[in-house]
Parts: C-alpha cells; structure tokens; sequence
C-alpha cells in the first residue's frame, strides 16, 4: 500500500491492523491518520485495530488525531478499535481529562480482531 | 519476618559509593594515605591493646541501662566482643579502599537491624577514642607523634561515622518503603475471581493519593491478568462523596482505555445520589447495588453464566 | 530546599527537538527512579509543553534540571517561548480554549500531572512555563 509515512498498515481478511511502534510526532501521526483512511478506501475494510502497545506516551494531541480517526474511519464505513494501551499511558490520559470516549478499546489485537469478526456476525454496520 | 529476599547488592552500589564519592570523602576528612601508612605502623601496638581496649569500651557501654538492652545475654556479649576486635584491628590495616567502604557501610546497617540509632554508636566511638588516646598518649614517648598517631585515627573513625550514619539512614528508609509498599499492596487487594474476571473489595477512607494507587493498580493488573472486567466492591467505604465518585469514575474510565470494563458494586442510595448529582453519563457504566450481580453481570460478559441447581 | 545537581538546556525549533525533549525528560526520570506512571506523566506534560513552544510560542527552549532535596529526586522542565504570549489566562487554564492543537486541555490537563505548575505569559511578552515532579516516597 502507498503510504506517506511509515508505520505499516495490514491487511487481515476483511479488516486492516496497524502497529504505531515509532515515537510519534505530529507531523508523523497527521500523515498516519491520511494513510489509514486511504488504505480503507484502497481495500473496503469494515473494520480497523490499531495497536499502541508500543507507544510510552500519548499526549493529548495524539489522543486526538487517534480518535479523530476512528470518527473518520467510521464515516467510510470502518469500525475503529484501539488496543493495547498501556496503564500510565490510560493513567496518564484521564488525569488529563482525555478519556477518548469515542473509541472502542480491547487488551490486544487478539481480542480487537476477535471483536471486530462478532460485530460482523451481528451484521453490525 | 518471612520475605523473599531480593538478589543480594552490596551496599556501595546501592549507596552509589564509588572510587570518586571514595575520594571526595577521604579529603574531606582529610585521610591522607600518610595516615593510613602510620596507622599500619602502629600495629603492633594495636595487636598489643587489642583484649584491654575491647574490655575497657565493653564495660563503659554496659555500664548504661538502656544502652545494655542491645546486648541480651553473655552469647551475644562474647559474639559482638569478637567482632570489635576484628573492627579494631582493621583500623589498623593501613587500607581504606572500596571493600573496607562496603565492610563499614555494613556495620552500620546492622546496626538499624537491631534497632540501635546513631545517638548509641556515636558515643561508643566517642568511648573508643577516648580509651584510644589514653593508650597512645602512654605508649608512645614523643608527644608530637603521640599527637599525629591520634589524629589519624581521629580521621579514620571520624570517616567510618560517617559511613555508619549513610548506611543507617539508607537501611531506614528502605525499610519505611517496604513498609510503604506493603501498606499499599494491603489496601488495593485484587483478587482473581474467575477467568478474566478481577475483584476488588475497597475498604476504608479514600483520599486522593490512594485513589491514584488504586487506579495504577487496577490497571497492571487488569493488562497483567488479561481481564475483560473488574467489579469493585464499595460497600466497605464509609463515605463517597463527589470526590470520592470522581476516583472511581476516573478508574473506570482508564480500565475502558486499556480494553478492560468496571463494574461498580455495594452502590448505596447514597452513593447513586453523589453520582448522579456528579452529572456523569451512566449510560455507558456498570453498576449494581449488590456484589453476587456483579459477578453474574462479569461473567455474563465474558460469555459464561452460573448455572442455577444441578440438572 | 532542593539543589540542582545537574542542568540541561535544549533548543525547541522543531518538531525532532520536542522529541528529544521529552526523551531526556524519560531517561533521566528512569535513572532517577521514577515508576512508570509518573515517568508518563512527566513525559507527557513535556510533551504538551513542547509542542505549546513550537506551535503557539513559535519556539523557543527546555531547561531540564535534575534536583534533590537529601531523600528525593526531582526533575523540573522550564519552557520558555517568545510568541506572542496568553492573553486569557484564566480561560487557557480552565481547559476553555480549543484550538486545533489543543492548548486548552494541554495546559489545563498538564497542570493536573506534576506538582508543581507555574506560568508566566503576558500579550506580545512570550510565555514561560515551569513545572516540576518528584519521587514518591
């Protein structure tokens, strides 16, 4: 996939997985968030895991473009799950009063996938 | 006590004491290998005194009541006088390098082990110079090297005070956070419920700073244990007021972030006032007033159930 | 009363220079002992604090001290930017403002993670920020 940064984005089966394993800059999240929703418009995905298992810190700015995210890729028809965050991180956020109520969470990409193929059993849009 | 023991460290390491902390010490008290050099010198003479000044300083510190107590009974009496004279001879070694650093540091923290505070061990060393200068002073015939020998060993034990004293407050206050630790260990304990399913009973007053320990808590063990959901039991809290209501949901919302839910039991009329006064949507929230729900409603939402009566 | 063992002082220009920013203010509280939570905490807030500098500041620079008061280690960060200063204080630090990048909440959720929080900005003077955060003991 064409992408203009360079964080991978992964195909698997009818959904894409995503793994933020670099120190994120602004610029760096901003061409993340355009690369994920051309890949939804590339491939149809009805669903998004992105994993920040990697990541020690998310500022609020982060937080936001990762939410903003998951509102634009439910837009195009992709639900959005975040998985993976670590516990200062999810300390760190709501002390800050950034809850990101707006997505959906799992523990780890196995449980994201997993969620995202019952959504699809439901026949859950 | 019965505590697993961390790997063994050595005291300077822990302290930071190295070649350079060595050294800045040294001059400070201003222990020049000079005197190390005439302390060797006067080993013989030390070898002679040794039984008279350990005797001497022994009868001094159990001439004291309350300094008496640390030496229980005559084994312990002959076991520390063994030690002395080890001690003493040292002095008189002509050393003063990383090792003998870690062998005074280790006097001292044996000393917070036993309870003993530096108050005790300053005046013994107080007693020691004292039987020291008095066996110089008739040994040796010129006074102007009876004078220099005892400022030498002014200078070493000034410089092993020190060490004693570093490695009194460091053992104390590793022991007030392994206190500290335990303390909060008691007060956030997380039990394992069922597969993926954790419980917290909550018992107690809570203030701001063990809000924070519990939600740092909940959460390592909620990504440690791979749990879908945490019931929190607040029966056992005397008083939830909106602060109180503001922890728990901050909690709730952060195990959300990390893929795990929370489900509040032991809600009180009380409590669901508070809350809802505290304007919160509730809507996305689990809470049930009794703590036999909530594991039904934790089970449920990991995919099992309690089957009711045998079939 | 706290001593400073140990200063840095770094440029805030760009992006990367936030980045390491706040991996200096990582690897000294990992050294210093500070768990994990308070090590996000710290890094965040610089975090927020750098980009503040660079986006709202147009630049300017980190000071990074490392303290110690005889039992404890602290770090304080101080950010200096010569932009074009807050002119609503009191609305910036309620978290009112929302601006695409986000200096409301950045500094009105900074404040909530470090003990200590200090601001100094008035119209066309620039803005300095100090904050500060300990070891648990």
């Amino acid at each position: 996939m064409s992408q203009r940064g360079n964080i991978p984005i992964l195909r698997v089966g009818s959904n894409l997985l995503t793994t933020i394993h670099i120190d994120l800059h602004d610029t760096i999240a901003e061409a993340f968030q355009e690369d994920v929703l051309v890949a939804i418009k590339n491939t149809g995905a009805k669903g998004l895991v992105i994993d920040i298992t990697g990541l020690e810190e998310v500022d609020t700015y982060v937080a936001r473009i990762l939410a903003d995210t998951g509102r634009m890729a439910a837009l195009m028809g992709a639900h959005t799950i975040l998985v993976g965050m670590r516990a200062e991180v999810a300390a760190t956020l709501v002390r800050m009063g950034f809850a990101m109520d707006t997505v959906e969470t799992a523990l780890d990409v196995d449980d994201g996938l997993a969620m995202l193929q019952a959504r699809k059993a439901l026949g859950r849009k | 006590m019965n505590r697993a023991v961390p790997a063994p460290r050595s005291l300077s390491e822990t302290l930071k004491f190295d070649a350079r902390e060595l050294n800045s010490r040294r001059t400070f008290f201003q222990l020049s290998d000079d005197d190390l050099a005439r302390l060797k010198g006067l080993r013989p003479f030390a070898e002679r005194h040794m039984d008279d000044v350990v005797e001497d300083f022994y009868r001094l510190i159990l001439s004291h009541p309350e300094a008496r107590r640390f030496f229980p009974d005559d084994e312990t009496i002959r076991r520390v006088k063994r030690l002395q004279r080890d001690y003493f001879l040292q002095l008189f070694d002509g050393v003063c390098d990383l090792a003998y650093v870690e062998n005074r540091l280790r006097v001292g923290a044996a000393h917070e082990r036993i309870g003993m505070a530096p108050r005790w061990y300053i005046g013994a060393y107080r007693h020691y110079l004292a039987i020291l200068l008095d066996r110089i002073t008739a040994d040796v015939p010129d006074p102007a090297e009876a004078r220099a020998s005892y400022q030498s060993m002014l200078r070493l034990v000034g410089f092993d005070m020190s060490l004693a004293i570093d490695a009194y407050i460091a053992a104390n206050l590793d022991t007030l956070g392994r206190h500290q630790a335990a303390i909060r260990e008691l007060s956030t304990p997380v039990i394992k419920v069922h597969d993926h399913i954790l419980l917290l009973p909550l018992v107690g007053a809570i203030d701001s700073e063990r809000a924070q320990q519990i939600m740092e808590a909940v959460l390592l063990r909620v990504i440690g244990e791979k749990a879908r959901a945490i019931i929190i039991d607040i029966a056992g809290v005397p008083v939830v007021d909106t602060r109180v209501a503001d922890h728990l949901l901050k909690t709730t919302a952060a195990v959300r972030l990390v893929g795990g839910k929370v489900i509040l039991t032991g809600i009180s009329a009380q409590v669901a006032r508070t809350i809802v006064q505290l304007g919160v949507d509730i809507s996305t929230m689990y809470t049930v007033a009794e703590l036999s729900e909530g594991i039904e409603l934790a089970l449920g939402l990991v995919g099992k159930q309690i089957s009711t009566g045998a079939t | 009363m706290a001593d400073v063992v140990q200063r840095w002082e770094m440029p805030i220009r760009t992006e990367d220079d936030v980045i390491l920013v706040r991996r200096k203010a990582r690897m000294l509280a990992q050294e210093r002992g500070f768990d994990a939570f308070a090590t996000a905490a710290l890094t965040t807030a610089a975090s927020e604090l750098g980009r503040n500098a660079l986006v709202h500041g147009g630049g300017g620079g980190a000071l990074i001290e490392h303290l110690a008061d005889g039992t404890r280690s602290g770090i304080r960060i101080t950010f200096v930017d010569r932009g074009p200063g807050i002119a609503d204080m009191a609305r910036v630090l309620a978290g009112g403002y929302s601006t695409a990048r986000s200096l409301g909440l950045g500094l009105s959720g900074t404040r909530r993670l470090v003990e200590e929080f200090d601001i100094e900005s008035a119209p066309g003077a620039g803005t300095k920020v100090v904050i500060c955060k300990w070891t648990r003991y």
